[in-house]
Order: structure tokens, then C-alpha cells, then sequence
């Protein structure tokens, strides 16, 4: 049974770049979401296997929308897929409880692998 | 950029960037060139607000981002929206690529605004090229990727240095 992921990110780029990576996969792709706010409204409706969240976004950034969303549901598996990889970004994601981070412009490999570990 | 790294190897690191990420993202090789862009051209810019008070600028014939925009998208043609939203999208993951690779190599974070788009060619107001990469793709297609410093007596931090 695939595996369904919630994609929160403002950027059609990485929706189509997603799409094209998973495509064969046993990941699918059950909802987009284009902000962190409409990520936590969603999530209880979608129960997603795994979320994809970017961190730079219009409104709440994904590094907030995260933290709200391990509040209320201490089991979500969250994976960080931005270009921001560097600095404190790392050890804050870590910190708040995302199971994994994945740098913009992914590799199929490095994100399947990371979404594996996610999952584990 | 006073950073710790030589003028060379800052070339060097954005050179890398651009490559990598350009084909990642739209798969387009470009090389460096001496061939600068026609008359139609976009301009997208970001300015590093924290640890480098620099901006990066990108300036390329609008028909290499075309092609660019509909390789990503997966389309034969696109709006001139999308031409926006997909130049603006691919800066930023450039801009964070080279932020990424800045901060392994000096530990200083970068951080940046927004991209910013302009049809034609735009400079930044108060400062100065420091240098600019020059890129063709197998098309023709022209591209500078061009290194803006405060001026000189504008800002205390920025040495000669990148």
C-alpha cells in the first residue's frame, strides 16, 4: 500500500519537481498544500503518512507550521524540504521533531531515502 | 562579501551553483561564456540581509528562461506569469544553494529577502559590480550572473575581498 504524503510548499516548482520523482514510487502524493496555516487545518483531514514542508512561505513559516502540527499529533512524520540548508535551520527542525531534511533541488535517491528513514 | 574567501573562490562556488542547480531544476546546461545576453531580457535579485550585505543579479534573455520555465513546468509554453513565478522560484533555491555552500565554507549565515523580477535589464541602486559570471546555453541563450557590493563609503562591512 502506497504510502500518502502531504506536500506543503508555495512553489509550483517543487509540486511538479515532486511529482516527477515519486511518480513509480510507493509514495503518493495526497494533498498540496501553499502554506503552513492551510498545512494545519488539512492535516487532521488528510492523515498523511508523511508531510513535505517547505520553510520559507507566505504567511507562517514551515518551521512554525510544523511545531504546531507535533503539538497536536506527537506522531507525525515530518520531513523539511528547503533550500535553506544551512546555518541554525538544521538544528531547529531537528529540534521541534522533523524526522528529516532534504536541500532544494533534490536528488531522487537522497529525498527517497530520507522519507524512508522518516518512516522507520 | 567579507567572508574570508578570495574573489576566486567565490567565482568559483557560484559557478558551481549555477551549473548544479541550473540543470537539476530546468535541465539546461549552461557554460561559461564570454557572449552576453540580446535586448530581451528579465532580471531576477536577491540582497543577502544578514552576514553579507551583497546582492546577487541575475540577468538573462528572456527565451533561455522560456525554455527553462517550460522544462520545469513540463509545457510547451507558458505565460508571462509563469515566466515570473518559475525565475522567481529558481532564484531562490540558486540563492539558497549558494547561501548553503557560503555558510560550509566561512560559517557566516546568509540570509536573503524575496526575489525580486524586473522585464529588462535592472541594476540595484548604491552598488557597485564587483564581478559577473557570463553564461551561454547550448542555444545560444545568454545569462550573467552578476556580484553587486555596496559602493564604496556605503556600508563598513564589505572589503575588497568577496
Amino acid at each position: 500500500m502506497s504510502k500518502r504524503i502531504m506536500v506543503v510548499d508555495d512553489s509550483r516548482l517543487v509540486r511538479v519537481q515532486l511529482n516527477d520523482v515519486l511518480e513509480g514510487t510507493d509514495y503518493e502524493i495526497a494533498a498540496y498544500c501553499r502554506s503552513g496555516e492551510d498545512a494545519i487545518a488539512r492535516y487532521d483531514e488528510i492523515k498523511p503518512d508523511l508531510v513535505t514542508m517547505d520553510i520559507i512561505m507566505q504567511g507562517m513559516d514551515g518551521l512554525d507550521a510544523s511545531e504546531r502540527i507535533l503539538k497536536e499529533h506527537p506522531d507525525a512524520r515530518i520531513v523539511m524540504v528547503s533550500s535553506l540548508a544551512y546555518d541554525d535551520t538544521f538544528e531547529k527542525a531537528k529540534s521541534i521533531g522533523a524526522r528529516g531534511f532534504v536541500d532544494k533541488p533534490f536528488h531522487k535517491e537522497q529525498l527517497l531515502k530520507v522519507f524512508e528513514q522518516a518512516l522507520s | 562579501m567579507n567572508t574570508a574567501m578570495t574573489k576566486e573562490e567565490l567565482e568559483q562556488l557560484l559557478d558551481q551553483a549555477v551549473q548544479d542547480v541550473t540543470e537539476r531544476t530546468a535541465g539546461v546546461r549552461l557554460h561559461q561564456k564570454d557572449q552576453s545576453p540580446g535586448e530581451d531580457l528579465c532580471t531576477v535579485q536577491i540582497t543577502f540581509d544578514k552576514g553579507f550585505r551583497t546582492s546577487l543579479t541575475l540577468c538573462a534573455d528572456t527565451g533561455l528562461l522560456y525554455r527553462m520555465a517550460c522544462n520545469s513546468f513540463h509545457e510547451d509554453s507558458v505565460s508571462p506569469e509563469d515566466l515570473e513565478e518559475f525565475s522567481k522560484e529558481y532564484f531562490n533555491v540558486l540563492c539558497g544553494r549558494i547561501a548553503g555552500a557560503m555558510f560550509r565554507a566561512t560559517q557566516v549565515p546568509a540570509h536573503f529577502g524575496p526575489p525580486e523580477f524586473y522585464r529588462g535589464r535592472y541594476e540595484p541602486e548604491g552598488r557597485e559590480i564587483q564581478f559577473v559570471l557570463t553564461y551561454s546555453d547550448e542555444c545560444c541563450g545568454g545569462a550573467q550572473l552578476i556580484h553587486h557590493v555596496p559602493r564604496s563609503g556605503e556600508s563598513g562591512d564589505v572589503s575588497g575581498d568577496a
